[in-house]
């Protein structure tokens, strides 16, 4: 059988590589089953593949979860402020609950996870470091994501949105003051040529997006036995491949930066703290409205040690 | 079916079905959604719908309504007039001071409309009578006119190269900044042809023109200051910190609207909606097109063909600049037929990956592109500006129109050979302004 | 495909039917004009709100792309009234005119017959956002089923106007192709 795997990235991201392992293994495991990747948005828009997904016009795809948020509120919670503070707990989180909650979202869908994974991301400014909220204030900053707008607004910035291909001249020309976004983003588009500091997830970060390797359930239920298990096992050693790549992501942009000559700034336990407090009264607040069953998601997420 | 063989058969039908005189984005509908059926099932027809909407679903695309609007409102005053006529009072003792102007007012306005009709009606209804009144030949009169038109998608702005920077994900404002010193060196090849052919016709006396007063030549100044408010006002927004390129398109679209109403009394609510309406017709047939070469460019990738073509010619092992030439070729006649819109976007996600692995820079790509589509637009069968240039002066046979323009084929022909030469002419600028390449 | 700037509207003559799709089409060509004005205010005013109010800009961005979305969909009728879809016309210009009418049936029929099956999609499409409630994945939030409206309506206008141009042809009201006999 042919399935077709649809993602935004280029060919040396590190959720293609999880893709390539993924299609490479099922290949050897020779259980006639052949994965053909569509990469750089060339089949789909990013935003545009949950719906493919779920309808089985697509078979599988590498997707920030949140971005079908319109379609399952509960999705918003695989991008919020707080709930996530490294690698090791979003792995936890993985195993969670929580988790199984989110699975049980994807099922109405008729989507399925095959590959687990987080990546993480931090702040930069043109003047200045952004460790906790007083930073924020009075800044034009584009967020990556619905809740961390809604977070930063409470801080006192202004929000621009546009895409993340705009943010190097918006922040040449001053359109931009600070930004939140991937660690991956902030080296591939070069944000270190334009910014005084960084502040990269380290041992506290708010910034975690959950980016799962997703299938048609459909679609996996109408293959055979061996197939099923030729693209569990493939899946598993693509996860572990995954979080180890994740961290040293966040590293890479570290030294980047640094060799940049920017500053680094780390956020503290206190940092964190305050952070979250302002979460609660903003995007969580927000979350639970709008979402039925949210407070109980929510408390579900939170529960995770 | 091998994806290379079903391209090929792709590319018959596409030609077959876009000769029957279907309208061109139906055409390309029409052409997806056979393949679609036929090798991939029913299921993918569902999708269509879905996918004209997604590609129309990005904000960059608000800037081609928006740069229409700036070419319609102000070509519909007289103030391309005024310009020209205001660069021949300065330019007159300059030899040939007159095909200067007009060339050089092509150029002007080309930096403020996006498209190229709109720059060649503009000047154009002024220049050539005065051309030709004052004993130019018609060929070149017209032919200049026709060529310098073409600027309009070459010289920022430019609605071509912001459907390039969307369909390759390159930036706008590089691709813009890219089309500017190109954009000087054809006006400057443009302006010597005018001379020498004139010279060699022996229309000399054209070349001696009338002399104006110093209190003429002041007195016209102050109306090509809206020009410059515009041109200052629109390159401020989009480089000075205040708004993105797409932006900025909607604030050069309300100053020269503001200014078309205010300035010259653009009032009259049936000249208002003629400006609209035009406008409108335009956005909306070039926005269709990109919506349709979407779903086509769909129908390309899931068949796997545009992944088979790029391997194929990855493997042919040709000289990089044999393979620029037979990529002009191919350029070259689709533009004949086609309007740049359709030829850039079926175009470039087949070509992108071939030119960037044979080691091409994708900005100086797109001024080569860009050329090409330029010499589309004045050559046989269906150039556009020679038919604009037609409507303007009916009494000029389209014949001479074409043989007037031929020369300046040669010159774009020439600037795209300058051009492989010296990339640096298209990269040098933006490098400069927005640093090196990310 | 030159002819799209010069040549004038389709012909509807005393046909009433005709006469009502022209009269729907040119009342969508204004609906097309007005939004994107619209998109020009609305973009305007995010410029002015950030750059001068140091303001947040949440859904502007949004509605402007939906507005140009609706006037591209919204506004096929007309241009197709207007002829502004431009096309290459050598083969039918190069036809006598029992040959260059067939063509003409021909491409309309199955223009028809594409923009039918879309249509049908779109409306599945919109009803399938309506159901079940789907939002954009903004701060927004805005309702999708009302931007994908502009697909039925849009597709369904378009439609309209294409089944009265075949019939324009077929009585004989309208040229083949708007070709005037040479
Ligand atoms: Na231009
Ligand atoms: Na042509």
């Amino acid at each position: 059988a042919d399935l077709r795997l649809s993602h935004q990235w280029s060919d040396n991201d590190v959720r293609h590589k999880v893709a390539q392992i993924v299609a490479d293994e099922v290949a050897a495991a020779d259980v006639d089953l052949d994965i053909r990747i569509f990469p750089t948005e060339s089949l789909f828009k990013a935003r545009e593949q949950y719906t493919p997904l779920s309808r089985g016009q697509l078979d599988m795809t590498v997707l920030p979860l949140s971005y079908a948020g319109g379609q399952q509120p509960a999705y918003n919670l695989t991008l919020m402020p707080g709930l996530v503070k490294n690698h090791d707990h979003a792995a936890r989180l993985n195993d969670s609950p929580f988790m199984d909650a989110i699975e049980q979202k994807m099922a109405e869908d008729d989507v399925m996870v095959l590959v687990h994974g987080y990546l993480a991301g931090g702040f930069a400014a043109t003047d200045g470091c952004i460790t906790k909220p007083e930073d924020m204030a009075g800044l034009q900053t584009r967020a990556a994501g619905k809740s961390f707008e809604q977070m930063l607004a409470g801080a006192g910035a202004s929000i621009a949105s546009m895409a993340s291909s705009e943010i190097y001249s918006a922040m040449q020309s001053g359109v931009l003051d600070a930004v939140n976004t991937s660690s991956s983003s902030f080296v591939s588009y070069r944000i270190y040529e334009q910014v005084a500091c960084y502040t990269p997830p380290g041992d506290y970060a708010l910034w975690f997006m959950y980016q799962p390797l997703l299938m048609n359930k459909s679609t996996f239920d109408g293959l055979d036995e061996a197939q099923q298990q030729a693209l569990m096992a493939a899946a598993e050693k693509a996860q572990a491949f995954y979080l180890k790549e994740a961290k040293k992501e966040d590293a890479e942009s570290r030294r980047v930066f640094s060799e940049a000559g920017v500053e680094i700034a780390d956020m503290t336990a206190e940092d964190f703290a305050a952070w979250q407090e302002l979460a609660k009264e903003t995007s969580y607040k927000a979350f639970v409205e709008e979402t039925p069953g949210g407070q109980e998601l929510l408390d579900m997420a939170l529960s995770v040690e | 079916m091998d994806p290379l063989l079903l391209g090929a058969l792709v590319a018959i039908f596409t030609v077959v079905v876009l000769f029957s005189g279907v309208s061109v984005a139906l055409g390309l509908l029409i052409v997806s959604a056979g393949f679609l059926i036929v090798f991939d099932g029913m299921r993918s027809l569902e999708l269509m719908p879905e996918i004209l909407f997604g590609k129309l679903n990005n904000f960059a695309l608000l800037s081609i309504p928006m740069f229409i609007i700036m070419g319609a409102s102000i070509a519909s005053t007289r103030a391309g007039a005024d310009l020209y006529e205001a660069l021949e009072r300065w330019l007159t003792r300059v030899p040939g001071g007159l095909v200067i102007s007009n060339l050089g007012a092509c150029a002007l306005f080309a930096a403020m409309s996006g498209s190229s009709p709109a720059t060649c009606a503009a000047i154009g209804k002024m220049g050539i009578p005065e051309m030709r009144k004052r004993g130019f030949p018609d060929g070149v009169a017209a032919g200049s006119i026709a060529a310098g038109g073409t600027l309009g998608i070459l010289i920022p702005p430019s609605v071509t190269m912001i459907v390039y920077g969307i369909a390759t994900e390159t930036s706008i404002g590089r691709l813009f900044l890219a089309g500017v010193i190109p954009g000087l060196l054809l006006v400057a090849l443009f302006m010597a042809w005018s001379l020498y052919s004139t010279w060699r016709s022996g229309d000399a006396a054209a070349l001696t023109a009338r002399s104006y007063s110093w209190r003429e030549r002041v007195e016209i100044l102050p109306r090509v200051l809206p020009f410059l408010a515009i041109i200052l006002g629109v390159l401020y927004a989009m480089y000075g910190g205040i708004a993105t390129p797409s932006e900025t398109a909607a604030v050069g679209a309300l100053l020269c609207l503001v200014i078309a109403m205010v300035i010259y009394r653009l009032w009259n609510p049936a000249d208002l909606w003629a400006v609209l309406r035009d406008s409108t017709k335009e956005s909306v047939m070039i926005l269709f097109i990109i919506a349709a070469a979407g779903v086509f460019s769909y129908m390309l990738s899931s068949l796997f063909i545009t992944q088979s073509i790029a391997e194929w010619i990855g493997t042919l092992d040709v000289n990089r600049w044999v393979l620029m030439g037979a990529i002009n070729v191919f350029l070259l006649i689709a533009g004949f037929f086609l309007p740049p819109v359709a030829v850039i976007l079926m175009a470039a996600p087949i070509l992108l990956p071939i030119i960037t692995s044979a080691g091409f820079d994708p900005i100086w790509f797109a001024v080569v592109l860009t050329i090409n589509m330029e010499i589309g637009l004045i050559s046989p069968p269906v150039g556009l500006n020679l038919y604009v240039i037609n409507g303007i002066a009916p009494d000029i046979k389209l014949k001479t129109i074409l043989v007037g323009s031929l020369p300046f084929v040669g010159c774009m022909v020439l600037a795209i050979v300058l051009l492989c030469l010296f990339p640096g002419l298209a990269t040098w600028l933006p490098d400069l302004v927005m640093g090196p390449r990310i | 495909m030159a002819s799209h700037s010069t040549a004038a509207a389709a012909r509807a003559g005393d046909n009433p039917f005709l006469r009502a799709v022209a009269a729907i089409s040119t009342l969508a060509g204004w609906c097309a004009a007005a939004m994107i004005v619209a998109a020009v205010a609305i973009t305007c005013q995010m410029i002015v709100v950030r750059f001068v109010l140091n303001g947040s800009t949440v859904w502007q961005t949004e509605a402007v792309v939906y507005l140009v979305i609706a006037a591209t969909l919204v506004g096929l009728s007309y241009v197709q009234r207007m002829r502004g879809h431009v096309n290459v016309d050598l083969v039918p210009l190069a036809l006598p005119p029992g040959p260059r009418r067939a063509l003409c049936i021909v491409t309309l029929s199955v223009s028809v017959a594409i923009v039918a099956v879309m249509l049908w999609y779109g409306y599945e499409y919109w009803h399938f956002a309506w159901e079940r409630g789907w939002r954009s994945e903004t701060v927004w939030a805005v309702r999708l089923w009302i931007p994908y409206l502009a697909i039925p309506v849009g597709l369904g206008l378009f439609l309209l106007q294409l089944v009265a141009d075949l019939v324009a042809v077929i009585l004989d009201i309208d040229k083949p192709f708007g070709l005037e006999d040479a």
